[in-house]
């Protein structure tokens, strides 16, 4: 038992990496849901420029025209096609979530394994810098960075980035502090190993769950937040078919509620799906914390 | 502390009532409410300039003549008469008995005091007062004017809601300062926003900023009492709102719904209007931007605007219910009654590209994100975008924040902007001394950025002067000619008048629209 982590100390151990079909079948059903639903916005992403839609720039009826077979979810102020606009918002919402948590979790899981690693004075900046940064509400902190780099997709993901990376230096510093104590750790420090081998080879393998769990759930909230940047004004800009920035004009145009709700059930969808998946993963990989 | 989910529940029901209940219903009472997304930027008759100003100031403060119901003949307001010499340069008026709120007689004292402050505090609204040489005292109720060039439309400037005039004891009194020093030794602003000092019919009760804005009867007006004891404008911000408010009664006018949102009012309570109205919204080319180097040529520019489906642009922005307009001067105004508006001509554009060699311009448009007069600017620039990309000219958009526009603007970030105006008296010179061509005028340092050459048209400035040295046709006839100038200039091309939606309970009679006051609250009743 000494060697056993307490990760997979209520697990049996040979389960547990038995094959991606193995850990499919133990995912629960709410998690295989969220996990479709993401795979379709994916598959959106990748294929939607090969789907028959309409043009998301062009005029292609009258204006504010509700739902009909032609307009499935009717147009907008400028005699857009909400749906292909919908359709459209997911190649800018999907992969700029992606960047922004893979950023984020690159920079945040670097800098806090590095903090609890080393400890001293490496630790006290950056854990001094993440507090600073995570005392600013998200938002409000987001905002501020967006409005002085300007709008623009681009500028809206930075600062998401700046607000988000604190998080995974928190996550991964307790992590690698807890893991470092561990008894395989002091036997390959009693061998011999240098320094960046102990962390890079016998600790981070151990520490990665909690933030894949976290990067999978706060892939919806980033998708949320640049909605909101998008809303507001600071995140992407006309004419591109941002969910953020379509339900902002939908929200001028209340009446025609179909212009707002098209985005409004993606980012939704986005956002349960993947809260859902990374319930499901939490249970299977970190039962503590469930 | 353990969580008590009954606990929770009630206080949510209980934040939820508060939410639902309105927090004092408008019909049959004394006071009228109004909806509104109040952009004050100051209640000090000398500083303010805004939209909700005008009706504010028309309410609690008197200018010496005021704009009759059709919207141009000037009528007696504070002056019972009034005369004006030959040249259009001394101007005489005669002053009626009033009294202010605190029932002390209005004199011709008060009315210098008011215009020299206004002409050296040097606030938004100062410009009104330009070229004001002296103004002296002929008795205690004649006072005469004298400008420095002939100005016909001094008249109409004196009708604007910001030269109401102000008790100068009252105002004196709590710091505010009329000499040449006004401008750093006046200290009133902030008691202006607290409290008034005219002899309008309405008094300032308190202003709560982003809020509320409460007026009440004087009881002592010297004129025919308002029906309202008490006028409350509350701060709702978007239509869409406003519209609900009105249609539960929570609210009797509501002043900033779209023609679009009107369709949607099914009310039978409620009426609306649709008018139309003096304001447009433009875009502006800025020949002087960065990396422009003399493209944005007066050709160019005219070929640019001639790209744009104007017909378009009316049914994208307000669904039709606005009017096209010919140069910047709202139709309507002296002079425009002979111009054409532009029209869409795809070939003609593209050809003076070509020729120029510019297939393939790239511009950049900084603007502010906003919804003014039911227009949301982000549509209109789309639809700009559009029609430019239609002969091959790339615009980027640049949706800013209002503070951010206010900045770069005149710094020449952008070659092309988005904006608009709304009149503060009937008279079209406003808009040659705002968007003429003319040196030292706001717009040629907007549009040239420090090279006024590159903008300046030399025909305007002896048209303007003409047109302030006449009156009546021949002064229509300059301004015709000088929005004639003004659209070869083709630097500011207006995109749409939208109409106005007057809305209001069945049970509120006298709501109209005024080109110098917006508003004029004491004239509404409820039957």
């Amino acid at each position: 038992m000494a060697m056993t982590s307490p990760d997979t100390a209520g697990l049996p151990p040979r389960r547990r990496f038995a094959g991606s079909r193995d850990l499919w079948r133990r995912l629960p059903v709410t998690a295989k849901i969220g996990a479709l639903m993401l795979l379709f916005w994916v598959l959106t992403v990748l294929t939607v420029s090969l789907w028959p839609l309409a043009d998301p720039l062009a005029m292609v009826g009258r204006r504010l025209q509700p739902p009909s077979g032609e307009h499935w979810l009717g147009t907008d102020a400028l005699g857009r096609d909400v749906f292909a606009r919908t359709m459209y918002g997911a190649i800018w919402s999907i992969p700029i979530a992606f960047v922004v948590v893979a950023c984020a979790v690159v920079i945040g899981s670097t800098l806090g394994a590095l903090a609890g690693f080393f400890g001293g004075w490496n630790d006290s900046i950056i854990m001094r810098l993440v507090d600073v940064t995570v005392s600013f509400p998200p938002i409000l902190l987001a905002m501020a960075v967006a409005a002085v780099l300007g709008p623009g997709l681009a500028n809206a993901s930075i600062a998401m980035v700046i607000v988000w990376w604190p998080i995974y230096a928190r996550l991964m510093r307790a992590q690698v502090l807890e893991k470092r104590e561990n008894e395989h750790v002091e036997a390959a420090v009693a061998g011999g190993a240098g320094r960046l081998r102990v962390l890079g080879v016998h600790i981070l393998p151990l520490c990665w769950a909690p933030t894949l769990i976290n990067a999978t759930m706060d892939f919806g909230q980033v998708v949320l937040l640049a909605a909101s940047l998008s809303f507001i004004g600071l995140g992407a800009t006309p004419p591109s078919p941002e969910w953020g920035s379509m339900i902002s004009e939908g929200a001028t145009k209340f009446y025609s509620w179909w212009i707002a709700f098209g985005p409004g059930m993606a980012i939704l969808s986005v956002v349960l799906a993947t809260s859902f998946l990374g319930d499901g993963l939490r249970d299977l990989f970190d039962r503590r914390s469930a | 502390m353990t969580y008590h989910p009954r606990k929770g529940l009630a206080a949510l029901m209980l934040a939820g009532s508060a939410l639902i209940a309105p927090p004092a219903l408008a019909q049959d009472s004394d006071t009228l409410v109004i909806a509104r997304s109040m952009d004050v930027n100051s209640l000090d008759p000398s500083r303010a300039f805004c939209d909700t100003c005008q009706f504010y100031l028309t309410a609690v403060y008197e200018t010496l003549v005021t704009l009759a119901p059709d919207n141009q003949s000037l009528v007696p307001n504070l002056a019972e008469s009034w005369e004006v010499n030959e040249d259009f340069t001394e101007f005489t008026f005669k002053l009626k008995d009033a009294t202010f709120a605190d029932g002390s007689p209005v004199e011709a004292s008060d009315v210098i005091w008011t215009f020299n402050r206004l002409k050296n505090v040097k606030g938004s609204p100062s410009f009104l007062m330009d070229g004001l040489t002296s103004a002296e005292a002929v008795d205690a109720k004649t006072v005469k004017f004298t400008v420095d060039a002939p100005n016909s439309e001094f008249l109409n400037k004196v009708s604007a809601p910001y030269t109401g005039i102000i008790n100068a004891e009252v105002a004196e009194a709590n710091g505010a300062v009329s000499d040449d020093t006004a401008a750093e030794a006046d200290k009133a602003e902030s008691w202006f926003l607290a409290n008034s000092a005219g002899s309008g019919p309405f008094q300032l009760a308190s202003y709560s900023p982003e809020a509320e804005l409460r007026l009440s009867r004087n009881e002592s007006y010297h004129g025919e009492a308002p029906a309202f004891a008490e006028v409350v404008v509350t701060q709702i911000q978007d239509a869409v709102s406003q519209a609900q408010a009105l249609e539960t009664g929570q609210v009797d006018i509501a002043m900033q719904i779209d023609p679009d949102t009107a369709q949607s009012i099914r009310s039978p309570e409620v009426t609306t209007e649709v008018i139309p109205s003096y304001n447009f919204v433009y875009i502006g080319f800025i020949p002087g931007a960065k990396g422009m180097d003399g493209k944005l040529t007066a050709e160019v520019r005219d070929a640019l605007a001639s790209a744009i489906d104007y017909d378009g642009m009316l049914d994208f922005t307000v669904g039709g219910n606005g009017e096209k307009q010919a140069a910047p001067i709202p139709n309507g105004f002296p002079g425009t009654a002979g111009l054409t508006p532009r029209s869409q001509d795809v070939e003609k554009a593209k050809q003076v590209l070509a020729d120029a060699g510019l297939s393939d311009l790239k511009l950049v448009a900084g603007y502010p994100n906003d919804n003014i007069y039911g227009v949301d600017f982000n549509i209109m620039m789309q639809k700009v975008q559009q029609d430019f990309a239609a002969i091959g000219v790339e615009l980027e958009l640049k949706p800013l924040t209002w503070a951010v526009w206010r900045d770069e603007l005149g710094t020449g970030e952008w070659p092309v902007t988005a904006i608009y105006y709304a009149p503060d008296y009937y008279g079209s010179g406003q808009y040659v001394a705002y968007f003429g061509m003319i040196e030292g005028f706001p717009w040629v340092g907007r549009a040239g950025v420090g090279n006024d050459e590159l903008v300046v048209n030399p025909a305007e400035s002896d048209l303007y002067a003409q047109a302030l040295a006449s009156a009546g046709d021949e002064a229509d006839a300059a301004y015709q000619k000088l929005g004639e100038e003004m659209m070869k200039d083709a630097i500011i091309i207006p995109l749409v008048s939208p109409n106005l939606v007057l809305a209001y309970r069945n049970d509120i009679e006298g709501v109209r629209y005024s080109a110098c006051c917006n508003l004029p609250l004491a004239e509404i009743s409820r039957n």
